[in-house]
C-alpha cells in the first residue's frame, strides 16, 4: 500500500489546517494531490475533468475539515469522496465519454523497466470497464487498497468488491488479447 | 495468470501529478468567508441545547400571540399619539391666529391715536379738502 504521510510535521498540518492555516492546508493538498488527481485522471480519463474533480475534493476538504481525526482518516475520505464524486459524474447524463484516455501524452510517471505502450493501452482498457468495476480497480492497483477498504470506501459488500476485480481481470485479459497487445500464451 | 496482469496493472496505474500549480489554483479558489477555524469558533460559542421537550400548544401560542398583541398596543399607542400631536398643533394655531388677531387690533387702536394726535397738532388748511379735491 501507498504509505500515508504521517510523521510528526504532518500530523501538525492537520491540526493548523484545522485551526485556520491556508498554508498548512496547501501542505495537506500537495501531500495528497497526485492520489486524488490520478484517481480522477483514471475513472474520467480527461485531464481537465480530473482536475476538476480533485479541486471538488479539496474544496470539500476544506469545509469537512473539522471532521477529519486522522492523517489515516484524511487519507481514506480523500479517495473515497474522489471514487464516488467520479462515478457519480460518469453516471450523470451530461458525460461524454472521452475516446480513449486523452490524445495528449501521460504525464512524466517515475521511470521504469515496463513497456509504455502496454501500459496506455491497459489505462485506456481500464476505462472501457463500467464505473464502479473502475473505481474497485483504480483503488486497487493504483491507491494499492485492500478489498475490505474499498468495500468501506464505495459503500458495497466485500465479496463485490471481490467480484469486481475477478470479472475486470478477466475482461482485461480477454481486451489485451483481442487487442494483440500480448497473446494467449503469454498470459495463459 | 492473474498475478501477471495486477503487475502490468499496478505499472500502468502509477500515480502522477497534477498539472503545475494545481495547489495554488486551489487555495485561489478557497472561500474566504468559510475558514474551518471560525466555523469551530462560531460551533463552541453555540449555547448547549436544550433537551428537546415538545411545548404545549399554549407554549407555541404565546409567543406569536404576544408580538401580535405588542403590535396592536404598538399602532393603537401610535394613533392616540398622532391623534394629541394634531389636537395639539391646531390648539396651538388658534392661539396664534387669536395673538395676531390681537396684536393687529392693538395696531391698528394706536395707528388711529396716532394719526389723531398728528392732526391735532398740524390742523390742516381750511381750503385743503377743496385743493386735494381739485388737484
Amino acid at each position: 500500500m501507498h504509505a500515508e504521510p504521517a510523521s510528526f510535521d504532518t500530523r501538525a498540518l492537520l491540526t493548523n489546517a484545522r485551526a485556520g492555516d491556508r498554508v498548512a492546508f496547501a501542505s495537506l493538498v500537495r501531500l495528497h494531490q497526485s492520489s486524488v488527481y490520478s484517481i480522477g485522471y483514471r475513472m474520467l480519463g480527461r485531464r481537465d475533468a480530473a482536475e476538476d474533480l480533485a479541486q471538488d475534493v479539496f474544496l470539500q476538504l476544506y469545509r469537512k475539515l473539522d471532521s477529519i481525526e486522522t492523517l489515516e482518516h484524511l487519507g481514506f475520505w480523500l479517495r473515497r469522496v474522489a471514487a464516488n464524486l467520479a462515478i457519480d459524474r460518469l453516471r450523470s447524463s451530461a458525460w461524454s465519454t472521452p475516446s480513449l484516455h486523452d490524445d495528449v501524452p501521460e504525464p512524466a510517471a517515475p521511470e521504469s523497466d515496463d513497456d509504455p505502450l502496454m501500459t496506455r493501452a491497459l489505462a485506456g482498457l481500464l476505462g472501457e470497464l463500467a464505473p464502479a468495476a473502475r473505481a474497485v480497480m483504480v483503488l486497487r492497483y493504483q491507491e494499492d487498497r485492500d478489498v475490505a477498504e474499498i468495500a468501506h470506501a464505495l459503500e458495497m459488500p466485500v465479496n463485490t468488491v471481490k467480484s469486481h476485480i475477478k470479472r475486470s481481470l478477466t475482461a482485461l485479459r480477454g481486451k489485451m488479447i483481442g487487442a494483440r497487445l500480448v497473446t494467449a500464451e503469454d498470459m495463459p | 495468470m492473474n498475478e501477471d496482469i495486477e503487475n502490468r496493472l499496478r505499472a500502468a496505474l502509477r500515480r502522477m501529478d497534477p498539472p503545475e500549480g494545481f495547489a495554488e489554483r486551489l487555495l485561489a479558489a478557497l472561500p474566504e468567508q468559510d475558514l474551518p477555524a471560525r466555523v469551530a469558533a462560531l460551533r463552541a460559542a453555540r449555547p448547549v441545547a436544550r433537551p428537546a421537550v415538545a411545548p404545549s400548544r399554549w407554549q407555541r401560542l404565546a409567543a406569536p400571540a404576544a408580538l401580535a398583541a405588542s403590535l396592536v398596543m404598538a399602532v393603537y399607542l401610535g394613533q392616540q399619539i398622532g391623534a394629541q400631536r394634531y389636537a395639539n398643533e391646531q390648539r396651538a394655531g388658534l392661539e396664534a391666529s387669536r395673538e395676531l388677531m390681537q396684536a393687529l387690533r392693538v395696531t391698528s387702536k394706536k395707528l388711529d391715536v396716532a394719526y389723531e394726535a398728528m392732526r391735532d397738532h398740524n390742523p390742516p388748511p381750511a381750503n385743503a379738502d377743496s385743493e386735494e379735491t381739485r388737484t
